[in-house]
């Protein structure tokens, strides 16, 4: 359900957007499917489990969630990615290629916080692997499930202004450096949503996803291009494969 | 094979731990490995016999996880009804009458602070017969270096997450290769590759716990 949720500017250009923990709840038939179970044969036990799981996100889920808008484009004679604002950023040719129609780009952080985490860390120290294994498992749906919700929310943004947006792109994914996430923070005040990086490029909390969508009048959300990827080891990318249509 | 050593191997490959777990949903009330294996142990039954028949089933388990059969939670439930088993094996452990493997030391790598999947390899190599010493994540080189100090003949298993933290695995791989040029080292994490292993400079790569547990007795074989 798409629909334009409250944000406020945190400095010039900045905003950071109110999500609230029931918009990324997810359902019992997603976190079966990403556990394995695809056809829905559960065990009780662990039907049970995901039960007491999803129980918990709202407490424990505290999302928050920004976004800048530059303008961008893809330079004809550098292919393998595009300039935002004044800095070329090099997202490899796959996600240069899906950009090319944009004007602007729009970079993003979003968050669940710590508390699944914790939750999840504190499961397997106490012995209760499964619960933690469980815990984890709905944690990144939620993250995920955030950066969904803010891409829908730039969407409607941009449409008010007669724009529309691509997918969105994440450092680390088609080509994409994760290397590349120091520069991406480099557009964010420090501490943006309370994310901060690691010396390797590691979000804390954990459950955080950053990124880029493009936004243009001639913009399009249009199927990943994961068939001509090579990388067997991308779960997104098999995932896609495996819903493709034959 | 005795027929309750058969059925404690059973429990394991099941995640049957004991009488009051629900799980699986249709051995639900019967006893599990923790009640069988006291049974047995009662009745004379050699420890080495239910180790072994518990090995196997780990074994059996971690096949069935490689061919999409069952996934992360069974494997995870057999792991604990493997702990429940050797709860009761400790005092031949420490006799010196039933073995562990050898001791494999494994910690997710500085800068790094992924755990799930680090944990999963450390209950499944614990639970296929391995003295495990878990050093947590974000594990500094010279961490590691302590730690096979005190187990010189140990098997070191190093995990990450991301691109940008296989540099400080590389840099863990040099560093304890610089003290102990003869130690074995696995490394394992989504971003890894068979080359990128070869390339640091470990001895294998493991795509998971079952990958290494094949591994670890590849090289308990050929040493
Ligand atoms: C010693 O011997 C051994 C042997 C085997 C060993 C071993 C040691 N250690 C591990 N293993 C192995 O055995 C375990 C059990 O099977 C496995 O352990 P894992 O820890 O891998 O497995 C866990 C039990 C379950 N697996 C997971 O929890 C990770 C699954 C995938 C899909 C994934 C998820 C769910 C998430 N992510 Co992301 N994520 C991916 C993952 C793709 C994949 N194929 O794994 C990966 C790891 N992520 C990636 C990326 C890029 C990112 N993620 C991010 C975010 C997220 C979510 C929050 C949405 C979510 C949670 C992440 C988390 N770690 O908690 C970002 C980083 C987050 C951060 N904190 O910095 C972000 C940087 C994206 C972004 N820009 O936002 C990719 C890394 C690629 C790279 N080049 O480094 C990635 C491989 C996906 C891809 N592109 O294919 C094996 O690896």
């Amino acid at each position: 359900m798409e629909r334009l949720l409250p944000q406020s500017e945190r400095e010039e250009g900045v905003f950071e957007v109110t999500i609230d923990a029931a918009d990324v709840t997810i359902s019992k038939e997603v976190l079966y499917r990403a556990l394995g179970y695809s056809d829905n044969r559960i065990d009780p036990h662990f039907k049970d489990i995901v039960d007491h799981v999803l129980a918990g996100i709202h407490d424990l889920c505290a999302v928050r969630a920004g976004y800048r808008v530059l303008d961008a484009h893809v330079k004809a004679d550098r292919g393998e990615g595009l300039v935002v604002g004044r800095t070329f950023i090099t997202t490899g040719c796959t996600i240069a290629g899906q950009l090319k129609n944009a004007e602007k780009a729009a970079l993003f952080l979003c968050t669940i916080g710590p508390g699944m985490e914790a939750w999840s860390r504190r499961l397997f120290r106490e012995g209760d692997p499964v619960r933690g294994h469980f815990v984890d498992t709905a944690a990144s749906l939620a993250a995920e499930k955030a950066a969904a919700v803010l891409h829908d929310h730039i969407g409607l943004v941009m449409a008010g202004g007669g724009l529309k947006v691509t997918n969105r792109f994440s450092p680390g994914y088609c080509g994409w450096p994760v290397a590349d996430q120091r520069r991406l923070f480099s557009f964010f005040p420090e501490n943006f949503c309370g994310i901060s990086l690691t010396e390797s490029a590691l979000m804390v909390p954990v459950k955080s996803v950053s990124g880029m969508i493009g936004i243009g009048a001639h913009a399009m959300r249009e199927n990943y291009s994961c068939e001509r990827c090579s990388r067997k080891e991308c779960t997104a990318s098999r995932a896609y494969k495996n819903s493709a249509p034959t | 094979m005795n027929e309750l050593v058969e059925t404690i191997g059973r429990c394991v490959e099941r995640g049957k731990i004991n009488k009051a777990s629900p799980f699986p949903g249709d051995m639900k009330g019967l006893d599990g490995a923790d009640e069988l294996t006291h049974q047995a142990l009662e009745a004379g039954t050699d420890a080495e016999a239910i180790l072994q028949a518990c090995i196997a089933a780990m074994v059996r388990i971690g096949e069935k996880f490689g061919r999409n059969e069952v996934f992360v939670p069974e494997m995870l439930m057999a792991a604990k009804a493997m702990k429940a088993v050797t709860e009761h094996l400790k005092p031949f452990f420490q006799s010196g009458s039933v073995q562990a493997k050898g001791t494999f030391i494994i910690g997710t790598v500085a800068g790094d602070l992924h755990d799930i999947g680090k944990n999963l390899v450390s209950m499944f190599v614990e639970g296929n017969g391995w003295n495990v010493v878990d050093l947590g994540v974000d594990v500094k080189p010279e961490k590691f270096i302590d730690a096979i100090r005190k187990q010189p003949k140990c098997v070191v298993g190093l995990s990450a997450l991301l691109t940008t933290t296989i540099v400080s695995m590389s840099k863990t791989v040099q560093e304890i290769r610089a003290l102990f040029p003869s130690i074995n080292i696995v490394v394992g994490g989504a971003p890894l590759t068979m080359e990128i292993a070869k390339e640091m400079g470990a001895n294998g790569y493991a795509r998971d716990p079952q990958g290494a547990v094949r591994w670890l007795a590849a090289i308990r074989e050929a040493s």
